[in-house]
Parts: structure tokens; sequence; C-alpha cells
């Protein structure tokens, strides 16, 4: 590392941690939101308050940035991971020196016009260092999983090597889980008849964080879904809340997440599954909120 | 090396075919270009047997028509200017050495093909399109060829995954103008690609008999084309082989058979022009021909009553002969969106395969004989294998002839292909009292056509359990399939799609 960087680093954090000083303590869990109608501003302001994005990406590093690309939906209908907020993220990656950031998700819809109609594409068209390539099914490793649901399983090659994962979900109704957060959202590393795992879908998620860390959980809540997801495509069910939240604990992100519904952190069963599991912390009054 | 302009012109025909074909395809706009289906839109032989069937004339058929007004004026320039099948014998035919032509394709036969066919359409049988050269050429391309050209750049590419893993995307700037403006985005394989593949590779093969035997002596196309050629204004001279030469007739592709110049068949390639050694060719302005004159000194074999009643008579027995549908199947032959009746369908496509060939998530495949025989090489939906993508109308965009019909969106969305049905003793909430609900997180519609009830059962080891059992709204379903695609049991699906092109509710 050159000491100018090392001085750049060094003070920036020191000055963050200034400002937040209860950002940097290892417990409890903290959960980081912001609420504001400039959607990359806030999602910058949710990574800084959890120390910046330099904690988390150092200069070099390979980062995968995996939003809810699977459904073919314009942005306003709450069924893809909001644009800017991907955006900002990708770009909070590259200052913090990442070598390569990389975007994709294994889409449910044909992928062509997932990537698309999600304006996720097109914002990030041009950025240098940036990809965001259809997934290519020779990518997919079987890999080992001995979980308690999941034994193995084919998981994106891109996911397992980055350096880096962070998980940048929408925070959404769903009809079998009753909401899809960060948790969920890493079934875009998997392939396979996917749908296979809807059978125990608690245990395959807490399986699945188990062996791939998302190392950083940004949920989009600028507007959520709050019926008939998780691809929705009625305006009518989709409320705007202007709110970001992150958190390294992807249990306490999600936990958060639940009360943008009128839900509790209990009442979703793939939550308390990997609570119990010891992925993160569930308990509300246990999750420090810092607002940014 | 001298050229002729109709050989220049021919490439570039060639070229821009091939361009089109390969944007058949989705490129991030829901709108594709209207050039897309040009070929087959001033293609006669569809025009004509489009009218015959249908008993009607329709917008999208004005290039068609003013092709055969074209033809007409200046004779069968299509055949040696634009048709791109043409092309490729063309370019082919100089490597294959020739055998002598066979006898019996020097009768009428081609006559009668093309008259019997178009007999066919007139009793409602449209088979015209099995014989059409640009759809032969466009069915060997979507069903063979293409998908093999997708299959070996990818194998390759995933080769190098093998041998190189990661570091294989030092490379990808190489492999990404191929795979976003040539490949096949889907690796998809059809079924009757084999069949595709014996017509094109039939019509080479004819090449060891003699130049443009198919162009000469079967293409119903070139044959509607030569009798609108004989009104043509221009007229090569001179119009028999010279006595101290004669080489005319080894040059000549098509219309030197015997030593009168063949009006029908002349293609005017003008490459006897280009070779004359005395310079005594030309295509002059000659005004509207006598007929009688052009009868006189020719021995060809003519379009006369006989072929005409033969072919009204053979034509209407192959109509009966194809008219047969199997009811069992019948229930699973789900057509492209927008198609509401069968017999209607039946009469305007082309069997073309664009639309198969644009389709998003390769839903489409060419038929065997779900429709009888008479539906070979039609698109139908195996959601099994593709389903319908929601926001998706390329299929009726592309569609030359609105045999697909050309919806807004909107419209195309509520349109009928069929309706889902569950099978309970399949379907895991309901067999082995285990939550899914995949068909229900896919289902596309807003208000959902499938949705769910939450029951408390007791499972087999007489657990209680909270249970999410889908059902389908039938009122909302339109059949896309989505839910028979993904449900994730192998084998069988536990939801499938069954044939309805009009809802049985009230709407």
């Amino acid at each position: 590392m050159k000491r100018r960087v090392f001085l750049k680093v060094a003070v920036g954090s020191c000055l963050l941690a200034g400002i937040h000083p209860k950002a940097f303590a290892q417990s409890p869990s903290v959960v980081a939101l912001a609420e504001g109608q400039d959607y990359g501003a806030i999602t910058r302001n949710v990574i800084s308050a959890l120390g910046g994005m330099e904690r988390f990406v150092k200069p070099g590093n390979t980062v995968v940035v995996k939003p809810n690309i699977g459904w073919d939906r314009k942005p306003e209908y709450a069924a893809n991971t909001h644009p800017l907020v991907v955006k900002a993220v990708v770009e909070e990656c590259l200052k913090a020196g990442a070598r390569r950031v990389k975007v994709f998700d294994n889409t449910c819809n044909d992928p062509r016009r997932c990537y698309e109609n999600s304006g996720i594409q097109a914002i990030l068209k041009g950025l240098k260092n940036v990809e965001m390539k259809h997934v290519e099914r020779e990518r997919f490793r079987n890999t080992k999983i001995n979980g308690s649901f999941l034994k193995e399983w084919e998981l994106y090659d891109e996911a397992l090597s980055a350096d880096v994962l962070i998980n940048v979900p929408i925070a959404k109704h769903h009809g079998l889980t009753g909401l899809t957060l960060g948790l969920k959202n890493m079934m875009g590393i998997m392939g396979g008849n996917r749908g296979y795992i809807h059978r125990n879908m608690d245990d395959a998620l807490a399986d699945l964080n188990q062996t791939v860390r998302s190392r950083l959980t940004i949920i989009d809540a600028t507007r959520i879904l709050l019926d008939r997801g998780p691809q929705g495509g009625n305006l009518k069910d989709v409320k705007v809340l202007n709110k970001v939240i992150a958190s390294t604990d992807i249990v306490a992100a999600d936990a958060y997440a639940t009360t943008f519904f009128n839900l509790n952190p209990q009442d979703i069963s793939t939550t308390v599954a990997a609570h119990k599991r010891g992925l993160g912390e569930m308990n509300l009054s246990k999750i420090k909120l810092v607002k940014a | 090396m001298k050229i002729t302009s109709s050989r220049i012109s021919q490439l570039i025909f060639l070229a821009l075919f091939i361009i089109l074909f390969v944007n058949t395809e989705y490129r991030g706009k829901d709108e594709i270009s209207a050039a897309i289906n040009s070929f087959f839109r001033a293609n006669p032989l569809v025009t004509v047997s489009y009218i015959l069937a249908v008993k009607a004339v329709a917008i999208l058929l004005i290039p068609g028509i003013m092709m055969i007004l074209a033809s007409a004026i200046l004779g069968r320039f299509f055949c040696g200017w634009i048709c791109p099948l043409g092309t490729i014998i063309d370019l082919i035919t100089g490597k294959i050495r020739k055998t002598a032509p066979l006898k019996f394709l020097k009768s009428r036969f081609k006559y009668y093909l093309l008259f019997t066919l178009l007999a066919a359409a007139l009793f409602n049988v449209n088979i015209a399109g099995v014989f059409d050269p640009i759809a032969i050429l466009v069915r060997a391309l979507t069903f063979f060829l293409y998908p093999l050209l997708g299959y070996t750049a990818r194998s390759g590419w995933a080769g190098l995954y093998s041998a190189l893993g990661e570091k294989r995307d030092y490379l990808d700037p190489l492999f990404a103008f191929l795979r976003d403006y040539v490949l096949p985005f889907r690796e998809t394989f059809y079924p009757l690609a084999f069949l595709s593949l014996i017509f094109f590779a039939g019509i080479l093969f004819l090449e060891r008999y003699e130049k443009r035997n198919w162009c000469k002596n079967l293409c119903p196309l070139g044959t509607l084309l030569g009798l609108t050629a004989k009104l043509s204004l221009f007229k090569r001279i001179p119009g028999k082989l010279c006595a101290d030469c004669g080489k005319c007739k080894e040059v000549c592709p098509t219309g030197f058979d015997r030593d009168t110049l063949q009006k029908s068949d002349c293609i005017l390639c003008m490459d006897c022009r280009l070779q004359c050694a005395f310079k005594r060719v030309a295509f002059p302005f000659k005004g509207i021909p006598s007929i009688k004159r052009e009868k006189a000194g020719d021995s060809q074999p003519v379009m006369g009553r006989r072929v005409f009643m033969g072919s009204i008579v053979s034509g209407f027995f192959l109509s009966r002969v194809f008219t047969f549908q199997p009811p069992v199947q019948h229930e699973r032959l789900l057509r492209p969106p927008g198609v509401k009746d069968e017999k209607d369908f039946l009469k305007k496509c082309v069997r073309c395969g664009e639309c198969i060939k644009v389709c998003l998530r390769s839903a489409l495949y060419p038929d065997y004989f779900k429709a009888g025989l008479y539906g070979v090489f039609m698109p139908v939906i195996i959601p099994r294998l593709g389903y319908c993508e929601y926001n998706c109308n390329l299929c009726g965009q592309v569609c030359p002839t609105g045999a697909i019909p050309n919806l807004p969106l909107e419209k195309k969305k509520k349109s009928v292909i069929g309706v889902a049905h569950l099978d309970k003793n399949h379907c895991l909430p309901y067999a082995r009292k285990i939550n899914c609900i995949v068909c229900e997180e896919h289902c596309p519609v807003p208000e959902k056509a499938i949705r769910f009830e939450v029951v408390e059962e007791k499972d087999h080891s007489g657990k209680t359990v909270t249970l999410k059992r889908p059902y389908v709204v039938e009122e909302l379903c339109n059949g896309c399939g989505i839910c028979e695609n993904k449900c994730p049991l192998e084998g069988k699906s536990a939801i499938e799609v069954f044939a309805q092109r009009r809802r049985l509710t009230n709407t």
C-alpha cells in the first residue's frame, strides 16, 4: 500500500469514526438507516455510517455487487433493486479502490429483458472496471454446502471467488416466505432447479448464507412491494418509503426491514431460521440503529 | 475478372438477408424493425397463396403485390438479382460436377407443383410455405445452422473456461462481439431440424444434375414469377442461340434449355451479355409483347388447360389429405399469443420460422403433427421447454402475414393462449403436504392468475403443517406457461396449460 493511500484511508476513517463512533463497535449488530429522496445520496450515507466502503473493500479487490434483477419490471414496480442504489454502491466500491466490480443476477424472466428494464444495465453503462454480464451456465460450480437441507448445489463462480460480496436486495413481499430480503436475495447466485428449495426455504437459505457470506447487506427500501410479490406488476401494491438500510449483519438487516411492513422479525421464518443458525441478530432490542 | 451487376446485387441482398436474419432477435428494445420480415412480405408466392386461402387482401401484402407488378414489367429479376437461396446456389454450383439433367423434371412438373399448391390454398389448405424458397432457407438457418453455429461457438467458449477458469475473462472482450451481435442468445435445438436440413441440402444436391436445377424446374415462387415475366416489357436479343457461336447455352444458368430463350426462365442475370465475344446480346425495351408471337416458335412445356384442371383436382385431393387433425393432441396445441382461430391460422401461416427465431424464451417450436400433417413446421408453444414472456410481443411483430396478429402489448397480455390446470395428484402441497408455490411466484399477471390459500393440515407423519395451496383463477390466466415451465417437479409438471383460445367465462 502506498503511503498516500494509507494516509487517505487512515485520515478518512478517523474522520468518519469521529462522526459515528458507535459505528465501529463490534457488538451489538448495527443497522444504518438513511432517508431521503436522493437515492444515491442516502445509499452513500448508510455506507459511510458503517465506516465507509473502505472498511469492506480494499484496493485491488474484486467485488461482486448482487442486486435483485430477477424480473422483467420497470424500477417503479418495486420488483428489482433501484438502479440508483446499485450505481451508488458500485461507485463507492470503485472509490474504495476495487479493481473490478461485477454486477449480475440469475434472473427469473428473460435475462436480457430483466437487465434492460430494471434500468441497472443502462445506469452502469460506461463505468470503468464495472461489468454486468449475463450468467453463463458453465460457470456454476458444484459446491459442497453440507447444510441441514442443501448438501451441495451449483453456485456461481464469481460469487465464490470474489474478495467481497455485497448483497443489495430490495425489500418486498413474497408469497411463500412472507418477505424477500437479504437472505433470499442470495438465491441469485444459485444455478440448477432453484424452485426445488421452495420445499424447505428456511433451511435452504440458512445453508446457502452460511456457505457464502455477504460482507455487507444494503437493503433498498426506496419503494417496497406490499403484496403480490415477488414480481408485483401493480403500482397499487407499491409504497414509496425513500429509505435505505445497511448492515454487516444480514439477519439484523432483514430483521429491521420487516418493520417497514408493520411486521416483526419473528413473523418471517427465513429470518428466524438464520438467526437460530447463528448467522446474525434478529432481536430488534439488541440491534443498534444508526441514522445517517 | 468481369462481374455482372446482378452478381453484385445478389451479394448485397444475401448480406442484407443474413443481417436481417441475425437481427430477428431481442436487442433491448420492445419494438423490432418492420424490415425484418421484408423478404417474406415481398414474396409473391406468399401473397398469392394468402389471397387464395383467406380470400381477402391484407395491407401487409402490398410489397408482394408490388413485386408481382415489377416482375410483370421487368421479368423474373427476383431470381437472378435478389433471391438469397438462388445466390447461395450460384456460389456453390461451380464446385459441383454436373451429370445429365433429370428427365422427369423437364416436363410440366413445376407447373403442376405450383398450381396444386395454389389450388390447395383455394380449398383452404395453404401449404405453399413448405416449398417457398425463402422459407426453406430461413427454416434451415433457424432450426439447424444457426443453433449449430451458436452451439459450436459456445462450447468452444465453455471449453476455454474449463481450461483457463476465471482467467478466461481476459478474453471476454474478444468473445463479447460474437455473443452480443452474431450468436443466438438462446441455446435451443429444434425438432424438425433434420427435415429443414433435408429440404435445403436436397436443393443443393439437385445442383449435380444441372445449374439452378431447383430454380428452373421446381421452385414454385420462381415458376410464379416466370409466368408473370412472360408479360415483361424487356426481351433479350438475340432470342435464339447464334448459329456461329452458341456459347450462351453454357453460360446461361436457366433459360437456354433449347435453342430459343425461354422468357419465363430467364432470370436476367445478364451473364450472357457480359460473356458474349461479339457484343451481340442486349436487353432492350420491347413494349408489350404479343402473346401469339411468343407462342409461335415455342416448344416449351406450357401452362395449358390440362395443367390447370389437373392441378385443381390434385389440389383438392391434397387439401383433403392434409385436413385430418388428431383430437387428443389438440388440447395441447398451444399457438402463439393472439391467434384466435386455428383454421384461420392454418390458412395464414407461412411456416417461415420467423416467430420461432425471435421468440425470447424459446417457447415456440416447429410442430410435427400436433395439428395433423397440415400443421408441419407451424409454431406451437411447448411450455415445459419455454414460456411466453409476458411483456413481449415480438412474434406478432415479425409475422409476415399477420397470422400471429401484431397486437399492442396490453392486448397481447390479455390474449389467451390456453389455461393452466393443476394436477393435485402431483402438486407438492396437495400430494405430499410440502410447501412450494413456485408457480404462484412466477405468474406474471399483476392480479395473479395463480393464487394460494393457507390451510392447516396434518402431514403424512401426523405433524400439523401450514400449507400454501395454489389454485388457478381461470378468468385471469392467459396460458403463458411460465408456471408449467418453472414447476420444480422433475419430469411431468404439476401444472399444465391446455389450449383454450377464448374465455369461457364473461369478461
